[in-house]
């Protein structure tokens, strides 16, 4: 493994920041090794500053989604703290779909956005609940969009396949059975679910307004890797991006206290979600 | 090192009293079926950290069989084969189903301690890890609430500063009055 200098440190931190907006901590040295080394070796770097410079040069940016998979940490699982879906199904889904009815006759726009889906984890939660829940599918207009900034992530998503250790967490057994197949040794999401969703890479820290407004936006877990700046100018574009009577699910152990004054926290049962003032 | 729970799987019972006395004597707990048949019982009815089986028996339950029986109960059972060298081949293809090693007869018994402790081992990883996630979960939930509770109350406490400000500077009512109406709206 390559050894990092003390020297490299801010340049390779700045560096990821300014591709990413994941800010790591120079005292987490061994984060940028274990993560990075491999990358640099296979791409002849002796340093991690030279990697920096390879990357920056290169015009076909390889590299640097090579650094972004890497770097990213995308620990994820089916319906992660249960709560949030709950949410969704008793009460969110429910209050959209009145709310939407209420003004077309034809078929219901709904938009929902997993804003950082990882490996997809996420979005096909929130699509098996809606699949559940609107029996009548068809009348409906249902957009369900994950992005990611991870190549890696956005390919395993828009696959739908997972290994045994990934299907185990999180996945009711009735789940399991209904919308997965067995494919050799791994789970692979069956087309009516599949069919629902859609993936694309996106960089949070970029402009998204070009996506429309949402109903639903769940942007859980990724805000923690940036700094407060940073979270600030995200959370302002989802609001943004979020319809005026739309919803925000945001990961469970997060705030938007001194974050975005633009949300209030309404309380449904066990959890939390935000709409605009 | 840890003790394991050792469950043997053998046709000929002179290598099943060899095996059983000095795993016992390392101190792991160890049962014995003297066919795949015994052996799918005692697997349904116990866990076991290592299941210890021969590749060839006779009767429709081989080690292979024993070897499915086992993951397919706990996927967390490691199986160890013992076989002879003629079938080293089964072997690499059991592997491939899921055993965790395969050992030739006649066995060495420093080469079984080693795979042992090296299945112990990982098992107590595992473990380690399996604790830690548990306790990250306890700690995660806990932290959730808290912080739950601290946004709305922050929310709440923010919408009374609001209202106070108003009444402020609301200029057609004395300074009497404003102090009157926030004492009442912040005890409210
Ligand atoms: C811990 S996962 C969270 C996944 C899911 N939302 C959940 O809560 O289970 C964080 C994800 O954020 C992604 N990510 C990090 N920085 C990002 C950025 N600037 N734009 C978009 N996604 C980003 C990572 O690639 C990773 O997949």
């Amino acid at each position: 493994m390559i050894k990092i200098a003390p020297a490299e440190l801010k340049i390779i931190a700045q560096y990821i920041h300014a591709i990413s907006g994941i800010y790591l901590d120079q005292s987490k040295s061994y984060l940028f090794e274990t993560r990075l080394s491999s990358i640099a070796e296979a791409n002849g770097c002796k340093s991690y500053q030279e990697l920096c410079v390879k990357s920056k040069r290169d015009a076909t940016k390889k590299l640097e989604r090579q650094i972004v998979d890497a770097i990213s940490t995308n620990e994820t699982l089916f319906f992660r703290d249960k709560g949030p879906f709950e949410l969704l199904q008793h009460k969110i889904l429910p209050e959209v779909i009145d709310a939407r009815s209420a003004k077309s006759s034809l078929r219901v726009p709904i938009k929902i956005w997993s804003a950082a889906s990882s490996t997809g984890q996420e979005l096909y939660s929130i699509a098996i609940v809606a699949k559940e829940l609107l029996k009548n599918a068809s009348n409906y207009s249902l957009t369900l969009l994950g992005t990611d900034i991870s190549d890696s992530a956005v390919t395993q998503a828009s696959y739908g396949k997972y290994n045994k250790f990934e299907i185990e967490r999180g996945l009711d057994r009735k789940f399991l059975q209904k919308y997965f197949s067995l494919v050799g040794d791994s789970w692979k999401i069956k087309d009516e679910i599949r069919a629902m969703v859609r993936f694309k890479k996106l960089n949070l820290m970029l402009p998204f307004s070009a996506l429309g407004k949402f109903d639903i936006i769940f942007c859980r877990n990724v805000a923690i890797y940036f700094t407060l700046e940073d979270r600030k100018k995200l959370f302002n574009k989802l609001a943004d991006s979020l319809a005026d009577d739309g919803y925000l699910v945001i990961g469970s152990t997060e705030s938007l206290t001194g974050v975005c004054p633009r949300f209030v926290p309404k309380r449904h049962l066990r959890s939390i979600f935000y709409q605009k003032k | 090192m840890l003790n394991l729970s050792i469950l043997v799987v053998d046709d000929d019972p002179v290598i099943r009293r060899l095996l059983e006395q000095r795993l016992k004597k390392a101190n792991h707990s160890v049962h014995v079926a003297e066919d795949g048949y015994v052996a799918e019982k005692l697997l349904e009815q116990n866990t076991y950290n290592v299941v210890l089986t021969d590749l060839m028996m006779p009767g429709e339950i081989g080690g292979i069989e024993v070897l499915e029986i086992a993951k397919e109960l706990n996927h967390q059972t490691e199986v160890v084969l013992i076989t002879a060298h003629s079938s080293i081949d089964t072997a690499v293809e059991a592997m491939k189903k899921g055993a965790n090693d395969y050992l030739e007869k006649p066995i060495n018994f420093d080469e079984l301690f080693l795979r042992l402790e090296k299945i112990a081992n990982m098992q107590s990883i595992l473990e380690s890890a399996r604790d830690l996630q548990e306790a990250f979960t306890a700690t995660e939930n806990q932290a959730a609430s808290t912080i739950q509770n601290l946004e709305i109350q922050t929310a709440h406490l923010q919408e009374t500063l609001d209202t106070v400000e108003g009444l402020m500077r609301n200029e057609e009512i004395t300074d009497d009055e404003k102090v009157l109406q926030a004492i009442d709206i912040i005890t409210r």
